[in-house]
């Protein structure tokens, strides 16, 4: 994958973040809104699963970059790039578990 | 009548009375300042070290005046690079009292300030050649990694040119204050990307490829992208803008790298800034039915 498309989701997640973020945010902490929002937990599922990705793709392409340019050898950068996206799939694989379990769909 | 007309340009003598005084007033030493040089031979030295020496200065005296002063009377020995003296070659740029500076174009008690110390060094990020002078060969490894020139499909009109290509003023504005780049380093020099990721083209490499991506002359558009569009390209510059900052010419490198990394946003949706200018279509027409 070119880095310009990496680079592209790592803005367009920084958006989803903030609107996800937002919905969060508002179901829990402001009652009218945050009933309505609870009141279907198939679509705040979908909006924290949404929000979990989008969040560890943001954190986790900004772990990548800032050790390429610690570690710039070429043969590295490669490395880096497949420990970091496996380290960031499992640790989504972890996250959704929780949110299921948390969330009573498991 | 010859003479007669030359006679009019002759400066009147309270003129020219004056504008020898400004001169001498010019060069006249007026303080005295002390020289803290960076002295390191790679091949020879074990570790770099400092040396110092104190000159009188004039108003008008530039660190480059004052090192080839220090180079012909006292250190024979001192490693400096320069060549037309006058801002144009970028052979001198250095590190003066730690800002990236050319040494042909900055006075001294300009550097000094309100001190009496001018420490110079040669520019960060870049190894050391001897003393003064940096090694620039990965500089201009990666200045010909993006391939600074124009690139054409068109070989017939390439190899026997009919003429100029086509360009009008509002699409050579759109790069043309990335032409003045001198390749003089100070804007890697103050790159902080740059300072930890050596294999980062840098804003200079970077600038120069977003200057023939739009120029409309140019057709290596797709060429250039997956030179610039890698780990170490154009993606990591984090917009500190300090290449900006310290670009004797004035260029601003930083906005060229912004306006690239919109340009690959762009061309992902098939967007092309131009299509490859023509040269006196007439010509080339007929060139091409025989």
């Amino acid at each position: 994958m070119r880095e310009s498309t990496i680079m592209f989701f790592h803005y367009i997640t920084a958006i989803l973040i903030a609107i996800t973020g937002l919905i969060h945010l508002l179901a829990n902490n402001e009652p009218v809104i945050g009933a309505v929002i609870k009141a279907n937990p198939v679509l705040y599922f979908g909006n924290m699963a949404v929000f979990l990705a989008a969040l560890l793709y943001h954190a986790f392409n900004g772990v990548r970059v800032i050790l390429i340019e610690m570690v710039p050898d070429r043969c590295w950068t490669k490395w880096i790039s497949w420990a970091v996206l496996i380290v960031g799939i499992v640790t989504y694989a972890v996250g959704l578990q929780v949110l299921m379990v948390a969330l009573g769909f498991a | 009548m010859a003479s007669e007309e030359a006679k009019e340009y002759v400066l009147p003598p309270e003129v020219l009375e004056e504008t020898m005084r400004a001169s001498e007033e010019l060069w006249k030493p007026v303080r005295k300042i002390k020289f803290r040089i960076y002295k390191y031979n790679p091949k020879k030295d074990y570790a770099p070290h400092w040396e110092e020496h104190e000159l009188e200065v004039s108003r008008g005296m530039t660190v480059l005046d004052a090192l080839l002063i220090i180079k012909g009377e006292m250190d024979h020995s001192l490693g400096v690079r320069y060549s037309c003296r006058m801002g144009l070659c970028g052979s001198c740029a250095m590190m003066i009292n730690g800002k990236q500076m050319l040494a042909c174009q900055t006075r001294v008690l300009e550097a000094a300030g309100n001190g009496d110390v001018v420490e110079l060094r040669p520019l960060d990020n870049f190894p050391v050649e001897r003393d003064l002078a940096a090694d620039f060969t990965s500089f201009f490894e990666k200045h010909k990694s993006v391939k600074p020139w124009i690139i054409r499909n068109d070989d017939i009109e390439l190899n026997n040119p009919t003429g100029p290509y086509k360009q009008t003023v509002d699409e050579y504005a759109r790069y043309y204050q990335f032409t003045d780049c001198i390749k003089c380093g100070a804007c890697l020099s103050a790159c902080p990307t740059a300072a930890t990721d050596y294999e980062y083209l840098g804003p200079q490499a970077l600038a120069q490829a977003y200057r023939y991506m739009v120029d409309t002359r140019d057709d290596g558009l797709d060429v250039r992208i997956p030179i610039v569009d890698t780990e170490h390209g154009c993606w990591r510059c984090h917009f500190a803008a300090s290449c900006s900052d310290v670009c004797p010419r004035g260029v601003d490198p930083a906005q060229g790298i912004q306006l690239l990394k919109r340009l690959l946003i762009k061309r992902k949706f098939g967007y092309k800034p131009h299509k490859p200018a023509e040269a006196l279509p007439a010509k080339v027409k007929a060139e091409k039915k025989e």
